[in-house]
């Protein structure tokens, strides 16, 4: 196994992420709407929990009154949901396909609905592949898409409009596949929240000199979601029920999911107002984990980051430094950029951590480690994993933010919680808390099926997701008092998968802070190791407060499938 | 000359048609041509593109898109097919700085745009560069993008703005770039099925605090008029000559391939038009969702030999819902808004302009209309081509040839025995048929002051009510300068409520301007019946733009900017403070804190240190080098109230770079310390 994954890992690109998941993220698919992937979620359901449910969005800031021409899926584009359960085979183990088809009703109208009648009416088909995407089988024939949330006298209205309610259009669109998948497509309220304007305004989130107001950039706008719930049996690489895991971190249930849209080549306006595709099909845009290609790739290599799927990753290495050496890594550095992003004052790297260990840009991080006896047995050992966690000197993010966005994390030294280990030595067995290793290609959601669900109305459920079950294992009496296995509410969450509700924007923020480096051990720099009364020191404590102010949606989710909102009212 | 009758409606063009609404860098909006207000010697001209941008819609920022040929045409010359002048503006886009995702950082801009102005007045077989590397303004980010110096571009906005504007080499001024979108509809009410103004809630304007993009030109008329005269030479303000067509379009090349990398596109082939406008509204509210791609593909000049358009124009849809016989009962909105169907009874026996109806074409070859625009040996079959297309007297003139200056396009106004076919007060004369839709504007026409009591943004409408009820226009026919007479559907001006002209329009308003009263009308009494003044009082509810516009060139205002407060929903949230690192000695955070915030920060020559005080205190700022070295001391001082208080720093000799305060209170809960960072730059 060991040699066998050395031989996957050897030509790894490293990546990690950062910031505001991946709305009009890359030059070129900013300008094709319709084949724009947003979000990518997937997350055990919590009413359901011997299933997955997986959310993929595409069409951004869909403004809900956009009339007369609502925004709806393009024909001509395949939508695709791949799902990869097994590291020992390369490619897609399931992929999922979508393609959409449009009528009018009654073209002799400019309007939407009218009289009962739709235009643009929207039917999807839904195909299968479980053969890395040489055959696919249909398993949803004419699905239903629900029409545009356009006002009452177009849905309610009983003689102008639809007659009916905008819930009963969404449930009578829940489908169910011919393999038991259940599935929903159509329109919904965009799930993410952030502050676009201040964030990409430099970096100003939380919004400085602003009276205390930050803004939510997406509220009340609409985007159009595939959502499939599917049981846990049929996404496990062996066909096992979630009560056959060993347990809650067992390595067998691990997923990788992304996200994809693709066009044929060749477009041909034929000068009438129609026009033809022809050509073989080419990724036009992909989503794994949120924010990559947004603020983690810069602009020149964004348009190629969307062409590329994640198993092309593995043998790429252009897209490695912005992993290894992150462009928001500047801004959380004083001897960088940091004193020209205000905003961001509280999120600092260490850079002198355990009297020695520097993560900040093209410092060396853990390499001084490689080789050593310190690391043997760990995952940072060269027999046990190769390079992949410490590929080189002058990369010192190649430990934390690359294997969270690349390959997952293993359940192994150093990535144990600090709760257990020795003072001042990381690299000891400590607490574990998470196992989502599937070194199979780069930029993927991972999620260990295994890990229960965190009730939504449990007190303890958090949109800080990982990081907050991080801090309970390490200051919770019922949790840090033994090394041992146990649930910790919120291991569930974000970047173990992603639900709806976690708060990725402040989460990956964290991370580029070094958060997940101090939950493992490697504190920060106001930490001495015979001094200081307790790790949790000030510059800790400023990480973990930080946040852009956008922690939640503007809407409550459905407590049920497909868990997103109904879109907003045109005319509200 | 076979023209296609054509007439339009509602709310301007935004993704009004399947296709283009899937390609928004070629998606033409709208469209404007109006003398320009303080510069009556010339026109300005404004097509806007890239519906529905949101300010805050980083990191990537809409722009003009490359690869696209956007143009405007002028035509000024019933008697030359096709375009006189054509103005063609290309893009392209470089990156400063390939290593970040920002838009602008450190002064440098990604996604640069600039962009080619070419010339053709030989109907587009050649162009000439007239305007090379025209700078079109950077998306307005925010403050740290733009005004920031050393982060980002440290210039104010309104400075890039007016920078952008260019002259080009045959006199034109140009401006490329974002702006605010001037067109102002109820989107979310009017396309619910015509709910506007809305039955219940009250009205929105869909389109307030988003951005477009805009191409404005002002021309001197003496090049616009066909025979290079300039307005001085104008036999009257109706001259005929003075008449343009003006329409915009975006076209593409017909392929499109994928690169195999996937990271780009090659184009080639011929170009194909995907979108055009000349009048507001036609194919968002009037062209039926079968065709409007098909629309957005045809020229004007393609029009005249294309006929399956006509009915949408003769027969128009919104006219059903403006018809007791037909959906009026099902659009409560629009219950002001009823069509003449039984005009001018007493007189006449009654016109009836209900869809499918005759409206005029009983009068067809009599001698009631000898010598009119009606008269076939004046225009052929034109206005009166049939029997059961009752609009091809009003709607389809308005939109497809323009107005002439003839009976009946007269104000009723000094017309006799009631009859709409004598001659009366001159009001308009765009008359120019030699294509199908433009906007049509005679250049000849005062401009009304915008600032003029009477200015209005009902256009030619408020023109005509003034003409027939204001004893200063109405106690003759001969022809006067009514203010509005400037004002849509004679050309277009940015404050025009088109879509309240439009729907009166459909609504028959014309019609009773110039002597085909509503239904109400008795001889005995006054014209202006409840009827009309149901009609007339008609509104959506938004009447104007939600910003002002500029006074001068390009007349739009500068874009919505990013992190405007007044984008998206706003969430109060106060950022916990910076606490000092645990184990540099300098303070002990007690529990009882007080927040503390300097702006601005970083500083240049002065910051003030704000702070908030449980109760009376004295309070210390010193100032520290990161060496420990004290730079600055306020020196202890009282404060006798709680609340928000501050301190001024004078940093004119401080060392540049990072700076620590340290904050020292005292009260009676004990001494507390607060240490936060400044930025000398």
């Amino acid at each position: 196994m060991n040699k066998k994954l050395i031989l996957f890992l050897a030509a790894f690109s490293v990546g990690n992420s950062v910031f505001a998941s991946s709305h009009r993220e890359a030059p070129l698919i900013a300008n094709d709407p319709l084949a724009d992937n947003t979000d990518l979620y997937a997350f055990r359901s919590p009413d359901n929990p011997n299933t997955v449910t997986i959310i993929a969005n595409y069409i951004p800031t869909e403004f809900k009154e956009g009339g007369p021409n609502y925004a709806s899926f393009g024909e001509n584009i395949r939508y695709e949901i791949h799902i990869d359960n097994d590291a020992s085979v390369s490619g897609d183990e399931i992929t999922y396909r979508f393609t959409f088809n449009k009528v009018n009703e009654d073209p002799t109208t400019f309007f939407n609905i009218r009289l009962g009648q739709q235009n643009l009416k929207t039917s999807y088909t839904m195909e299968k592949s479980t053969d890395g995407g040489l055959t696919f089988t249909t398993i949803v024939s004419n699905g239903i898409v629900p029409p545009p949330n356009i006002g009452d006298r177009s849905i309610e209205n009983p003689t102008v409009g639809l007659g009916t309610t905008y819930d009963q259009l969404i449930s009578n669109a829940i489908a169910t596949a011919s393999t038991g998948e259940t599935v929903f497509c159509g329109p919904a309220d965009d799930p993410f929240f952030v502050d676009l304007g201040g964030i990409f305004d430099l970096g100003d989130a939380p919004r400085q000199n602003n009276n205390n107001k930050v803004h939510d950039g997406l509220a009340k706008f609409n985007t159009h979601s595939i959502a499939i719930q599917v049981p846990i049996e049929d996404l496990q690489k062996d066909g096992l029920a979630v009560s056959s895991a060993s347990d809650i971190l067992d390595g067998d249930f691990v997923i990788g999911v992304w996200a994809s849209s693709s066009r044929q080549t060749t477009r041909t306006l034929n000068g009438n107002g129609t026009e033809s595709y022809s050509g073989s099909w080419v990724q036009v845009s992909r989503l794994g984990m949120p924010l990559t290609n947004e603020a983690v790739i810069p602009i020149g290599q964004k348009d190629y980051w969307n062409s590329l799927t994640p198993y092309q990753e593995i043998s790429e290495t252009t897209l490695d430094e912005n992993f290894y050496n992150p462009e928001l890594a500047l801004y959380m550095d004083d001897d960088a950029f940091g004193g020209a992003v205000p905003a961001m004052a509280g999120l600092r790297i260490q850079k002198n951590s355990l009297g020695g260990f520097d993560f900040t840009n093209n410092a060396d991080g853990l390499f001084a480690l490689k080789g050593t006896a310190a690391v043997a047995g760990t995952a940072l050992d060269d027999a046990i994993f190769g390079t992949l966690l410490l590929p080189g000197a002058g990369k010192p993010r190649s430990v934390d933010l690359w294997p969270i966005f690349h390959t997952g994390v293993p359940n192994l030294a150093p990535y144990h919680l600090a709760t257990g280990k020795p003072v001042g030595n990381p690299l000891a067995n400590g607490k574990p808390f998470i196992n989502n290793f599937l070194p199979n290609g780069g930029d993927m959601l991972r999620l260990n099926m295994a890990v229960p669900p965190t009730p939504r109305t449990d007190p303890a459920f958090s949109s800080l997701g990982l990081v907050q079950a991080a801090v309970l294992g390490l200051t919770d009496p019922t949790y840090n008092s033994s090394a041992t296995l146990q649930f910790i509410p919120n291991m569930d969450g974000f970047p173990n998968g992603r639900r709806l509700e976690d708060d990725v924007t402040r989460i990956e923020m964290q991370a580029v802070g070094g958060v997940v480096l101090a939950a493992i051990g490697l504190w920060y720099d106001d930490y001495n190791t015979t001094t200081s009364p307790t790790p949790v020191t000030n510059m800790l404590v400023n990480v973990l407060n930080y946040s852009t102010g956008v922690e939640e949606n503007d809407i409550a989710f459905k407590t049920s499938f497909p868990y997103v909102q109904n879109p907003w009212v045109g005319k509200q | 000359m076979l023209l296609i009758p054509v007439t339009s409606l509602f709310a301007s063009s935004h993704r009004e048609a399947p296709l283009i609404a899937n390609d928004p860098l070629a998606d033409n909006t709208d469209l404007y041509a109006f003398r320009s207000p303080d510069d009556p010697n010339t026109i300005t001209i404004i097509a806007n593109y890239v519906p529905l941008q949101i300010p805050q819609a980083g990191p990537n920022y809409y722009s003009f898109g490359q690869g696209i040929r956007y143009e405007i045409h002028v035509d000024n010359d019933a008697s030359v097919s096709g375009d006189e002048i054509t103005y063609r503006f290309t893009f392209n886009r470089t990156n400063q700085d390939g290593t970040t995702f920002f838009n602008i950082r450190l002064g440098q801009q990604n996604l640069k745009t600039t962009y080619t102005m070419e010339k053709s007045t030989d109907g587009g077989v050649t162009f000439t560069t007239i305007l090379s590397n025209g700078v079109v303004p950077p998306p307005n980010i925010g403050d740290r993008s733009i005004d920031t110096p050393g982060i980002g571009l440290g210039t104010p906005y309104e400075t890039l703005f007016t920078n952008a504007i260019s002259t080009a080499s045959t006199g034109e001024e140009v401006f490329c770039g974002p702006v605010d979108d001037p067109f102002f509809v109820d989107l979310g009410g009017i396309f619910d099925l015509g709910d506007s103004p809305r039955q219940s809630g009250t009205p929105k304007d869909g389109l307030s605090h988003l951005n477009v993009h805009s191409i404005a030109i002002k021309v001197p008329i003496e090049d616009l008029q066909k025979d290079g005269n300039p307005v001085s030479m104008a036999a009257n303000i109706l001259d005929g000559n003075y008449v343009i067509g003006v329409w915009a379009s975006a076209s593409r090349q017909t392929t499109q391939v994928i690169d195999a990398n996937g990271a780009g596109f090659t184009n080639s082939g011929p170009w194909v038009q995907v979108s055009r406008l000349g009048m507001p509204l036609t194919n968002e509210a009037v062209i039926p969702i079968g065709q409007k791609d098909f629309w957005n593909s045809i020229t004007p000049y393609q029009e005249i030999a294309e006929t399956t358009l006509d009915e949408n124009f003769y027969n128009p849809e919104l006219g059903l819902y403006m018809d007791d016989a037909l959906f009026g009962p099902a659009v409560p909105a629009f219950a002001p808004l009823r069509i003449q169907r039984n005009s001018l009874a007493q007189i006449f026996g009654g016109f009836d302009f209900g869809n499918t109806n005759d409206g005029l074409w009983p009068l067809k070859g009599t001698p009631a209309v000898a010598g009119t625009a009606l008269d076939d040996a004046i225009f052929g079959t034109l206005l009166l081509p049939a029997a059961g297309k009752p609009r091809s007297v009003d709607l389809w003139p308005i939109f497809h040839t323009g107005v002439p200056n003839l009976a009946p396009y007269q104000l009723a106004t000094g017309k006799t025995g009631g009859n709409p076919l004598t001659n009366g007060k001159p009001f308009i004369n765009n008359f120019l048929p030699n294509g199908g839709d433009m906007l049509r504007l005679n250049m000849a026409v005062p401009v009304t002051p915008r600032n003029d009591p009477n200015f209005s943004s009902l256009g030619l409408v408020q023109a005509a009510v003034l003409g027939l009820t204001d004893p200063t226009y109405n106690s003759s026919a001969s022809l006067q300068f009514i203010p509005n007479m400037d004002g849509f559907p004679n050309g277009r001006r940015l404050e025009d409520d088109v879509t309240r002209i439009e729907l009166q329009a459909v609504s028959g308003i014309v019609l009773a301007a110039i002597g085909l009263w509503y239904d109400d009308y008795d001889t005995a009494g006054s014209p202006v019946t409840p009827d009309l003044l149901s009609v007339y009082g008609y509104s959506t509810g938004i009447v104007s733009n939600d910003t002002l516009f500029r006074a001068g060139f390009p007349y739009v205002q500068v874009p919505w900017r990013g992190d405007d407060n007044r984008l998206g929903s706003e969430i109060s949230y106060t950022q916990p403070n910076i606490l000092p690192a645990s184990n540099l000695g300098v303070a002990e955070y007690g529990k009882e804190y007080f927040g503390v915030k300097a702006f601005p920060n970083p500083m240049v020559n002065q910051t003030t240190i704000e702070f908030e005080l449980k109760e009376a205190s004295q309070v210390n700022v010193q100032l520290y080098t990161l060496k420990g070295e004290l730079v600055y001391e306020t020196g202890m001082k009282n404060f006798s109230s709680s609340g928000t208080q501050s301190v001024k720093i004078d940093g004119e000799r401080l060392p540049n770079g990072l700076i620590m305060a340290k904050i020292s209170v005292n009260n009676s809960a004990g001494k507390n310390v607060r240490l936060i960072k400044l930025i000398k730059q």
